[in-house]
């Protein structure tokens, strides 16, 4: 190779770079910042006082979907059972389950507000995907939170899934799913999502 | 005598029964202590210590995820074509359970212990006793324990735990009055509890879990955790409480007491779950091999390593995951 294409190679390159960062500066952040700034604006809503559950259910449903990618994540939850699914399936299945997830983790969430959050690292999985390894501290004792997340089309750091005293939740839908599917179809199945929705609001 | 099997099994319940979903959850109980400057320390903390972490664990990694990491910020959009087979099923444990029918009878009959007599009785003592005294409590149980702890970490050769787990036991025992407090654990002292039971040793043996049973009052198990549970009965002092009413009565209140400290815990998981059953036989083994891969004294900051979450877990191999 000539000098002068190796230059023209390096002008291109820089060139590139410097419009990334210019263009996209989403795409600096780190996947712990991210996950960071994400946590942190959740703690702010649970912190305020004055909000009503509801207002705080509606926030925290706005930042779950900054956070999360509930596609990514239902695709994880199913694993090959996802090729199951019809196009149309899929369109049902997937605000189907965010809302169980909502209901159970919202109340959850809500339920307590004054843990100190600690966030250690980040531990690379592979390819695109990194795990952030944070600890809720109570007085008693610490919890391990981790929370997985990819890169996704636009460059940006979103979770897919939750490591809580390592169990891992979407490894937890998974072998639910894999029991309900192996004795039902997939129409079925989102029967029974729609059935525990119906329960989770009575 | 009604009254002393009622014990039984609230004691029971507990010892095991709901333990490690319990656990898996209680980041929901609530804490008095009031932080607002929380968010800020999360803020500061983590830069200092996480930075060097990262580094340390750099030589570890296999290489070619690394290769791929670099490659990604071009790679971003070609990459994220969706190929099942790159779900990591390695990953997923699974157990069999060839005695589901009466697995599934006695998770009905712990599920009801827990809704009809564990719960009650627990709601009505923290009416009574409040937060602070019911820590403390638990942690004199915890600190009777100790022998569990040490024990299995010196059958796992785990020097630094077995030691961290004497020092606990000494400074708690005198400066923490008989084990209500835990100085030792604080962030001063920094000797965090080494949670290590027999279950977790034959595992460290290589032992697998075998299959999954589900015991009434004790809760979800295996052979292998069956066989630990026996070894930590003979290793906790409380044990040898006599006549045998004392030692159940102790366990009972134990029991109360620690329910009583992760209310809505069990609630949570089971209101999560479209089948609660499968999700606690999941979450359960999940734990539990976990806590057998996390060989090794627990320190604090630098935590227990999850080596690379992408690890194929032990005894799983690819292929062995979507059936079940």
């Amino acid at each position: 190779m000539t000098t002068k294409a190796m230059m023209k190679r390096w002008v291109v390159v820089w060139g590139v770079l410097v419009l990334m960062l210019g263009a996209a500066p989403v795409q600096a952040a780190t996947p712990l910042e991210t996950v960071r700034a994400e946590v942190n604006k959740v703690l702010e809503v649970l912190r305020n006082k004055s909000l009503k559950e509801e207002v705080k259910r509606e926030k925290l449903r706005v930042i779950y979907n900054e956070m999360f990618d509930q596609e990514e994540l239902s695709k994880w939850c199913l694993g090959r059972n996802w090729n199951k699914l019809s196009e149309a399936q899929r369109k049902e299945f997937l605000p189907l389950f965010q809302q169980v997830l909502e209901k159970t983790y919202g109340d959850r969430i809500l339920a307590y507000s004054d843990e100190k959050i600690v966030f250690d690292k980040e531990v690379p999985i592979t390819g695109n995907r990194v795990e952030v390894q944070t600890r809720a501290v109570t007085k008693s004792k610490e919890i391990p939170m981790h929370y997985r997340v990819f890169k996704n089309k636009s460059g940006v750091w979103k979770c897919y899934d939750i490591v809580v005293e390592n169990v891992s939740l979407v490894m937890n839908y998974r072998s639910q799913f894999n029991e309900i599917l192996a004795k039902n179809s997939p129409d079925e199945l989102i029967n029974i999502l729609r059935k525990k929705v119906k329960d989770q609001k009575s | 005598m009604r009254r002393l099997l009622c014990v039984l099994a609230l004691s029971a319940c507990v010892l095991a029964g709901f333990a490690p979903g319990a656990h898996a959850s209680s980041a929901a109980v609530p804490t008095g202590e009031a932080t607002p400057a929380a968010a800020s320390d999360a803020l500061s903390a983590p830069p200092a210590t996480s930075e060097p972490a990262v580094q340390e664990k750099e030589p570890e990694k296999p290489a070619a995820p690394e290769d791929k990491a670099e490659g990604d910020s071009e790679a971003g959009e070609d990459d994220f074509d969706y190929d099942m087979e790159d779900v990591p099923a390695a990953e997923q444990v699974t157990i069999a359970d060839p005695w589901e029918p009466f697995n599934r009878a006695m998770f009905t009959f712990n599920d009801r212990l827990y809704f009809w007599v564990l719960k009650p009785v627990a709601e009505g003592y923290s009416a009574v006793v409040p937060e602070p005294a019911r820590v403390s409590v638990g942690n004199f149980f915890s600190n009777l324990r100790a022998p569990i702890r040490f024990l299995n970490c010196v059958l796992q050769a785990n020097l630094i735990g077995a030691s961290t787990e004497l020092f606990r036991f000494m400074l708690n025992s005198t400066i923490g009055v008989a084990g209500l407090f835990d100085p030792a654990g604080g962030e001063e002292i920094g000797l965090l509890r080494q949670d290590e039971d027999f279950g977790q040793t034959l595992g460290a043996y290589g032992l697998g879990q075998g299959f999954y049973i589900v015991w009434p009052f004790f809760g979800p198990s295996s052979p292998r955790d069956t066989v630990g549970m026996v070894g930590d009965f003979f290793s906790y002092p409380i044990s040898y409480l006599d006549p045998w009413y004392v030692w159940t009565a102790v366990r009972g209140y134990q029991a109360i007491n620690d329910t009583s400290l992760q209310i809505g815990d069990y609630e949570a998981i089971k209101d999560a779950a479209l089948d609660p059953y499968i999700s606690i036989r999941n979450a359960y083994i999940q734990y539990r091999q976990k806590k057998v891969e996390e060989r090794g004294a627990t320190i604090p900051k630098s935590e227990p390593d999850v080596p690379g979450a992408g690890t194929p877990a032990r005894g799983v191999g690819p292929e062995a995951a979507p059936q079940q």
